[in-house]
């Protein structure tokens, strides 16, 4: 007896044959066609939290490939338009490619007389689209990404797309490690849309450049260089060598594999 | 033309016996018929200007632009047949978006002109088609730096040179014509359409191959020509349209744009000036913009 | 059978230069019934005679609705004008599935104008044989574009095209100051007037054969626009009155949308 579900009903292989694979016109020797199974190199977390004039969006510099360090220079915030900015996590040349695609649809926009007019809510329509088609083809772009900036009528605006076309909002955003570490840490600032008015620009970045560091602390594919970028009406203020401040590393000293110790 | 109504005029790609294109040479009077335009190569930048003849009161002052950007840098300016220059900048933002595909960095305004040379040329292959009926004048910057490639998100090794060779000197000016034939030369000035002739007579004054003039000298030539050109057929009115890109240090930091209002307006005054025979004018108020 | 050697397809330029193939179907909007179009800072309004083929037949559709923000005046061959009204609802609609954004008024009329020119460069097709108003609201503004067979495409002020659009022209020529300032209702009433300038002596607006068509621009951020609106049949009515009697039907004007 077969037990394994996926053989059932089937022909069996004892009257017909086993299955030749050789009709399958891709695959002659290796198998259906497959696409990315897994990303190569990656950058970790996005962190992004709404106050009452606009949103702070913060990601570390780090590339890593595998558990090696391998970049440390990586900028994985870009801006679009005059306000708005994506944070990307995840493959890294993935993230490249959806900066390119990004960088031609602000040159076509520019072609028209009132130059580029899509906003941060927009822009996540549009990046929500592309994912999804993309995992419809099964073959993902392997990022998740964090769209800050303001809506069509200037109101802050925070919303998520992932490799699955996905989308989720809240006051307060964190992908990969983040969603874990950094987000419960973010809901103190904002829980609901209604406290977003009480949570001033000082609130919102103190807040997110302490959950980088609890993320540094914790997450060993993460940099204390990062990138922080702040969206409000005036424009996007972008500070890209940011450096974690007050760090204390008191606690590791009992903790196996810290510094130069070997047990 | 003699040989109108021989039959081998009414169709493209057609040679006469004497090895003419007919059909060419026709689109071309379309050319001739349109409102003029010119290009004008300075040291630090290109200026494209374009005579919009006023067809009807009833059209919107300041609207239905005529100067169009490629890319970021490059823009296109023609006369003839306005559909088919909307087409010809069309093919021209694609070949540019084609070339970021392959290269990840902007076209150069040579490759830009060489593939759009190719394509007008095709339309003069086939009878199925027609050539087109403009000559396009493509003006723009070449950044004189080296560019990150689209979607770099590093700055690479911080010791040496990382395949950099110091002191090189690279990018520019570009200014280009091509013509319904697919022909294309490079120019220090350029001029099309109707008043072409009294605008090439003035340009060619201008002495812009030893490469001196700078890019407001330009702008407020590239008015008074404009003015000169339409002198012919004063009596339709005309809206004057001028954009201009120059180095990255310059004005408009290597994006091709419409040259500002207060500039724009600077310049006409001048020219209307020149126009009244007050030739003998200082430029006193220098206009920096 | 043809006028000159070079009129047979709208791949052959005249020894002119000229292409007689555009040049005529230039000529087939004003087969057509006239269509007119004004803008305000505020309002687009697109004014049309409807035509019928017989006393039993309904009227002919002069004005659609393409989206919330955007309608049509179609001149000309209607079959053709169909085609082009289906490229741009589709346009509109994909621009709002990728984006979530109405599109940009200019935008579409330069996708149809390109689409147009394609038409006068090939063998084998030919130009399309109508003209059209595109108005709508975008966050620049409401707009008024005129569109032809050619592939022009023009953004105006006022417009008016079809059969008999020189007297309409001429009266919008002269009131053309004043439109910039028009509200919504003194905008209607002009596109009207100018409509009438272009009737047969025999002929008059009715409600059985005027369409109108207004949209208004709600600022940069449209919070407080109005959608598109075509006025059809009795809904047309009160905004004759108003046009015919001047003052006296003004409080009939209160059919917002």
């Amino acid at each position: 007896m077969n037990h394994f579900p996926h053989g059932w009903g089937r022909p069996r292989d004892d009257i017909y044959g086993p299955y030749d694979h050789t009709y399958l016109s891709h695959s002659q020797s290796s198998g259906p066609n497959q696409h990315t199974q897994q990303p190569a190199v990656t950058g970790t977390s996005v962190l992004a939290a709404k106050f009452k004039d606009g949103v702070v969006i913060a990601a570390d510099n780090l590339a890593s490939y595998g558990s090696l360090a391998r970049f440390t220079d990586v900028k994985r915030l870009h801006k679009f338009g005059e306000h708005a900015i994506l944070g990307i996590g995840g493959d890294v040349s993935d993230m490249q490619y959806i900066s390119r695609i990004l960088n031609e649809l602000d040159i076509d926009e520019n072609y028209g007389s009132t130059g580029n007019t899509l906003n941060a809510k927009n822009l996540h329509t549009y990046l929500s689209k592309v994912m999804y088609a993309r995992r419809t083809k099964i073959n993902p772009l392997w990022n998740a990404i964090l769209v800050a900036g303001l809506d069509g009528v200037g109101r802050p605006f925070l919303s998520s797309v992932d490799l699955l076309g996905t989308t989720f909002s809240s006051p307060t955003l964190a992908t990969g490690y983040g969603s874990y570490l950094a987000q419960p840490l973010l809901r103190k600032l904002a829980e609901t849309e209604d406290e977003v008015a009480n949570v001033t620009r000082e609130k919102a970045e103190k807040a997110v450049r302490e959950a980088l560091k609890v993320l540094f602390y914790r997450d060993a594919r993460s940099l204390d260089r990062f990138s922080i970028a702040v969206v409000t009406k005036q424009g996007i203020e972008l500070m890209e060598d940011e450096q974690l401040e007050g760090q204390s590393w008191a606690f590791a000293d009992r903790i196996k594999g810290y510094g130069t110790q070997v047990n | 033309m003699t040989s109108i109504g021989t039959g081998y005029d009414l169709s493209n790609s057609v040679f006469s016996p004497d090895g003419r294109n007919f059909q060419v040479e026709y689109a071309t009077k379309a050319v001739e018929n349109g409102g003029t335009s010119i290009g004008i190569r300075c040291k630090d930048g290109v200026v494209l200007a374009v005579e919009k003849l006023v067809t009807s009161k009833l059209l919107k002052p300041g609207a239905n632009k005529r100067i169009a950007t490629v890319d970021r840098n490059v823009g296109i300016a023609f006369s003839g047949l306005i559909p088919d220059g909307r087409h010809f900048v069309s093919r021209a933002r694609d070949e540019a978006s084609s070339w970021r595909d392959t290269y990840k960095q902007p076209i150069p305004v040579s490759s830009l002109a060489d593939r759009m040379g190719s394509y007008v040329q095709a339309y003069t292959l086939y009878n199925s088609v027609r050539p087109f009926g403009i000559t396009a004048i493509i003006g723009g910057w070449d950044s004189e730096q080296d560019l990150p490639v689209d979607g770099q998100v590093g700055s690479g090794p911080k010791t040496g040179t990382g395949g950099k060779v110091a002191g090189t000197k690279s990018g520019g000016p570009g200014l280009y014509m091509i013509e319904p034939s697919g022909l294309y030369w490079g120019y220090y000035g350029a001029a099309t359409g109707k008043g072409r002739q009294a605008a090439k007579a003035e340009l060619e004054k201008l002495d812009l191959a030893s490469g001196s003039l700078s890019l407001h000298e330009g702008v407020k030539e590239a008015a008074r020509i404009i003015h000169v050109a339409h002198d012919d057929n004063k009596d339709k009115e005309f809206e004057l349209e001028m954009t201009w890109v120059s180095s990255l240090d310059g004005p408009t930091k290597g994006r091709h744009e419409f040259v500002p209002e207060k500039l724009l307006v600077e310049a006409e005054r001048l020219a209307k000036r020149y126009m009244e025979g007050d030739e003998d004018e200082e430029e006193d108020e220098n206009m920096e913009s | 059978m043809f006028r000159n050697n070079y009129d047979n397809d709208s791949v052959t330029f005249s020894p002119q230069g000229r292409i007689f193939q555009v040049e005529y179907a230039q000529e087939a909007l004003k087969q057509g019934s006239v269509v007119v179009g004004i803008v305000s800072k505020t309002h687009a309004v697109l004014a049309a005679v409807k035509r019928n083929a017989e006393d039993l037949s309904s009227y002919q559709k002069k004005i659609v609705g393409i989206d919330t923000h955007l309608g049509v005046a179609i001149a000309g061959l209607s079959s053709d004008g169909r085609v082009l009204l289906n490229f741009m609802k589709q346009q509109s609609l994909s621009s709002r599935l990728t984006y979530g954004r109405a599109i940009p008024i200019e935008r579409i009329v330069s996708l149809i104008g390109d689409r147009a020119q394609t038409n006068t460069q090939h063998y084998g097709k030919r130009p399309y044989g109508v003209g059209l108003l595109v108005c709508g609201v975008d966050e620049s503004g409401p707009h008024l574009f005129e569109f032809t067979p050619s592939g022009m495409t023009q953004e105006m002020l006022a417009c008016a095209i079809g059969g008999r659009s020189q007297m309409a022209r001429t009266y919008l020529e002269r009131h053309l100051d004043v439109f910039a300032g028009c509200s919504r209702e003194e905008l209607i009433k002009h596109a009207l007037q100018a409509l009438k300038e272009s009737l047969s002596q025999d002929k008059d607006l009715t409600v059985e054969n005027t369409s109108i068509g207004i949209v208004g621009w709600g600022g940069p951020d449209g919070a407080k626009g109005q959608p598109f609106k075509l006025f059809d049949g009795s809904e047309v009515a009160p905004l004759l009155a108003a046009s015919g009697e001047g003052e006296t039907a003004q409080d009939e004007m209160d059919v917002d949308t």
